[in-house]
């Protein structure tokens, strides 16, 4: 991870914090993300994901952001995945998008997703800076606001927790590559 | 299409494998809306009288509604409907998760299973995409292995899977079907017509939408719907403690159903309550599909000769059924108990309650070691209780003879056992007692699958909600009206709640909220389902109560056909003829006959037969039924 250069880190106003330990996986955050932005009931195109654990009876959202650094950003060959100056949130530029799917691959919390049936890219604007999926939750869960850089930096930690998770799952499951 | 629907029915005929997509009748919407009602009318046409619940003419159907997988609150239930192995009439159960809103994403309103594969597979739907694929290495594993090995088959683990355990593949008569490792459809057997079928599972994803007539509307409505959730003191103590709140109420109340129904309180009882359990033992709160209460609960034994156990659950049903029903205070055995029916797919109530039945009958000399093969039998025995479990599930030894269930079992004792078989059409009853909660009884006696506490039971007399009584049945029914322990006006409680549940198994939203704590009744279904389908007919009060006693009633004629009458609305002696020995309902018994009477009569079902008359047939437009009786 050391070879990792960090290209920008800034300093984020509002962003969308998430404790997964208040999350109980009910997927309203889904229903209410796709309704606004679908006009219709579409879990699937939703802007967000809840990740169920069935198993281990662990629900853990992934959102749009905190990302000081942003990988969509860095990685979009035209600039179409761009920050704003202000409010700091990575938007896309539809016009510009060659819909080449990199930032699919690089969102670090797999919420950058590809519309195969109208052939566009999908991505989180945080409503505008007024989130749904946050006034909907009814736990609390997911908050929107000017937070400390901690839950940034919790973020972190989350993403290293995933990987050793992924890494476990390989171990016990196989990657499906043998 | 109406909103809210997809408009499609998904067949598969296991017999030749086959998949087939029909378009679902428009003329069934107005009179059925959907869920429970879709199933009756299909179930009702195509199963012919008298057939063997787990032989190749049986059926069984996943059914959901115009509101399954939309934002309304508690909108992801879905019904399994089938001809019922524990009963052998009308067999329904319900169950949450995510399975019901995955079919409709997937693109179908009902799925129906018929015929009988020669090996065993599992049925994967995959959008359009559908297969029958081999299950013979998944033969024989428990419910939370399956589930594991076909998302990990798949690549996903948004996959929803239905699928039946060692209980199933052997036919238990009250084996359940387990969405993902924890939501179980477990009463009257549907695990076992999917192990007749030699179906292991079931695997739904879906990535389409499921599309409302009046979005906007709709989404007002439901945020304040879930506004209402949120802000109610009852809903939020149950998003804290589940079900297990009711512990404590009904040891105050005597209706703790303690050693086999003999009594209603339980020395024990604060063991088993909400209070002591969540900080012992809770780590954490779930839900299902759009739910805002969140009443299940993550539990993990740290100490002692169940640690380690970390499974979902249990219900009260699971304290009441292995707890007080077996004379057990201690949480983990419960939830061990729990999870071996979770892992085997059993269904709690049944389980519990038939061991129940084999103790008391051993205690009180009626059966011997002989019986049992060895095993001495007694009340609050924590090892023993999960050695049974174990025997019912893999069908050994005597676990063989509980597995039939407790009728069964008492018939084929014989030696007056029947007394200690605490069943009503044959299904166990369940953690209530209408001794000392008079509307219960009629529900268990009238219950279209049985002694069922999910179609009819009124919360509203048994905890005392004057103001919401008053509302819904007007100042002249009270006091009786919520008074527990007279019969009086109580079939007119019943009859009500019981059309309010059946449009609430038709949208299909869940039981909290809707019954318990009274948050949505009709008029709220009255909002919602025109918002959602853009059917009018829907927005009148007196149409859906239409709707649920044409349900009702068409339930009736299916049990009628294979030869149910008013001789079978009846209860346990116990209940009838044993007055409760203590507690606030001391000397209660039951007076069943002038409730029964009542009810009938609100039904406009005949008093001598209990079948529904002529005049109703033609009321509710049900003359279609003669033709396939």
């Amino acid at each position: 991870m050391s070879d990792i250069i960090d290209h920008e880190v800034v300093y984020l106003p509002s962003q969308l914090i998430v404790d997964f330990s208040k999350c109980t996986g009910c997927r309203i955050c889904e229903l209410a993300c796709s309704a606004k932005h679908e006009g219709k009931f579409q879990p699937s195109l939703a802007r967000l994901k809840i990740i169920r654990y069935d198993d281990l009876g662990l629900d853990i959202p992934n959102v749009c952001g905190p990302c000081e650094t942003a990988p969509c950003v860095d990685i979009c060959p035209v600039f179409a995945m761009r920050r704003d100056p202000i409010t700091k949130m990575t938007y896309l530029d539809e016009d510009m998008c060659i819909l080449c799917k990199s930032c699919v691959g690089a969102c670090v919390n797999g919420v950058i997703l590809l519309d195969t049936v109208k052939m566009r890219i999908i991505k989180c604007d945080h409503c505008g800076g007024d989130p749904e999926c946050a006034k909907v939750c009814p736990t609390g869960a997911i908050t929107y606001g000017p937070d400390t850089s901690l839950a940034t930096v919790d973020r972190h930690g989350k993403i290293l927790g995933y990987l050793k998770e992924i890494e476990r799952t390989d171990k016990v499951h196989g990657t499906g590559a043998e | 299409m109406a909103g809210g629907y997809t408009g499609k029915i998904l067949r598969v005929n296991l017999t030749d494998g086959k998949f087939k997509i029909e378009t679902l009748p428009e003329e069934w919407i107005k009179p059925y809306i959907g869920g429970d009602g879709f199933g009756a009318k299909l179930l009702f046409e195509e199963l012919p009288a008298g057939i063997d619940p787990l032989g190749e003419q049986n059926k069984l159907i996943i059914a959901t509604g115009p509101i399954t997988g939309t934002m309304w609150p508690m909108s992801g239930r879905t019904v399994l409907i089938s001809k019922a192995p524990l009963t052998g009439i009308w067999g329904e159960s319900h169950v949450g998760g995510f399975l019901g809103a995955e079919l409709k994403y997937a693109g179908y309103d009902l799925l129906v299973i018929e015929g009988k594969s020669e090996e065993p597979v599992y049925i994967d739907i995959h959008n359009s995409d559908l297969q029958l694929r081999d299950a013979k290495n998944k033969w024989g594993l428990t419910t939370d292995k399956v589930t594991t090995a076909i998302k990990k088959d798949k690549r996903d683990p948004d996959v929803q899977v239905a699928a039946i355990g060692p209980a199933g593949e052997r036919k238990v008569r009250y084996a359940s079907v387990m969405i993902n490792h924890a939501r179980a459809a477990g009463r009257t057997g549907m695990g076992a017509v999917l192990g007749s079928k030699n179906v292991k599972a079931i695997a739904i994803r879906g990535h389409g939408a499921v599309e409302v007539h009046d979005l906007e509307g709709f989404m007002k409505f439901a945020k304040e719907g879930h506004m209402r959730v949120r802000t109610n003191p009852i809903a939020q103590g149950m998003s804290k403690v589940g079900t297990w709140g009711l512990v404590a109420v009904k040891q105050e109340i005597g209706e703790f159903p303690t050693y086999n129904h003999q009594t209603g309180v339980f020395d024990g009882w604060e063991k088993l309550s909400g209070d002591y359990i969540r900080p012992r033992h809770t780590i954490g709160d779930r839900a299902c599909f759009g739910c805002s209460l969140g009443c299940k609960k993550v539990n993990y034994i740290k100490d002692g000769p169940f640690a380690g156990t970390l499974e979902e659950g249990p219900e009260y049903e699971g304290l009441m059924a292995f707890g007080s029903l077996l004379g057990i205070d201690d949480f983990a055995t419960t939830l061990k108990a729990n999870q071996i029916c979770n892992r085997y797919g059993m269904d709690i109530i049944s389980a519990g309650s038939t061991i129940a039945f084999a103790i008391e009958a051993f205690v009180k000399g009626a059966i011997t070691e002989k019986d049992t093969g060895g095993l001495k039998l007694e009340w609050g025995n924590r090892e023993q209780l999960i050695k049974l479990l174990e025997m019912i599930g893999e069908r050994e030894g005597f676990g063989e003879l509980l597995a039939e269930g407790s009728k069964r079992a008492a018939d084929s004792l014989g030696r007056g056992t029947d007394k200690f078989a605490m069943h009503v059409k044959g299904m166990e009853v369940s953690g209530q007692d209408g001794r000392t909660h008079r509307s219960i009884a009629l529900g268990h006696a009238t219950g279209a699958r049985g002694a069922d506490h999910l179609r009819s039971l009124v919360v509203v007399d048994q905890l005392g909600y004057e103001d919401v009584a008053t509302k819904r049945w007007g100042a002249d029914k009270l006091p009786e009206i919520i008074d527990p322990y007279t019969e009086k006006y109580k079939a007119n409680a019943v009859f009500e709640s019981e059309n309010a549940y059946c449009i609430r198994d038709t949208l299909i939203v869940c039981w909290y909220t809707v019954s318990w704590p009274p948050i949505f009744w009709m008029d709220d279904f009255a909002k919602i389902l025109p918002l959602t389908t853009g059917e009018n007919y829907f927005s009148k009060v007196e149409n859906l109560t239409e709707i649920a006693e044409r349900q009702v009633t068409l339930k009736r004629l299916f049990n009628a056909r294979e030869g149910i009458t008013k001789k079978d609305d009846s209860l346990p002696d116990r209940f009838t003829k044993d007055p409760m020995p203590e507690g606030p309902g001391k000397g209660q018994v039951v007076d069943l006959e002038p409730m029964l009477r009542d009810y009938y009569t609100l039904r406009g079902w005949d008093l001598e037969t209990g079948l529904p008359t002529e005049n109703t047939l033609k009321r509710l437009s049900l003359e279609w039924t003669k033709a396939h009786s």
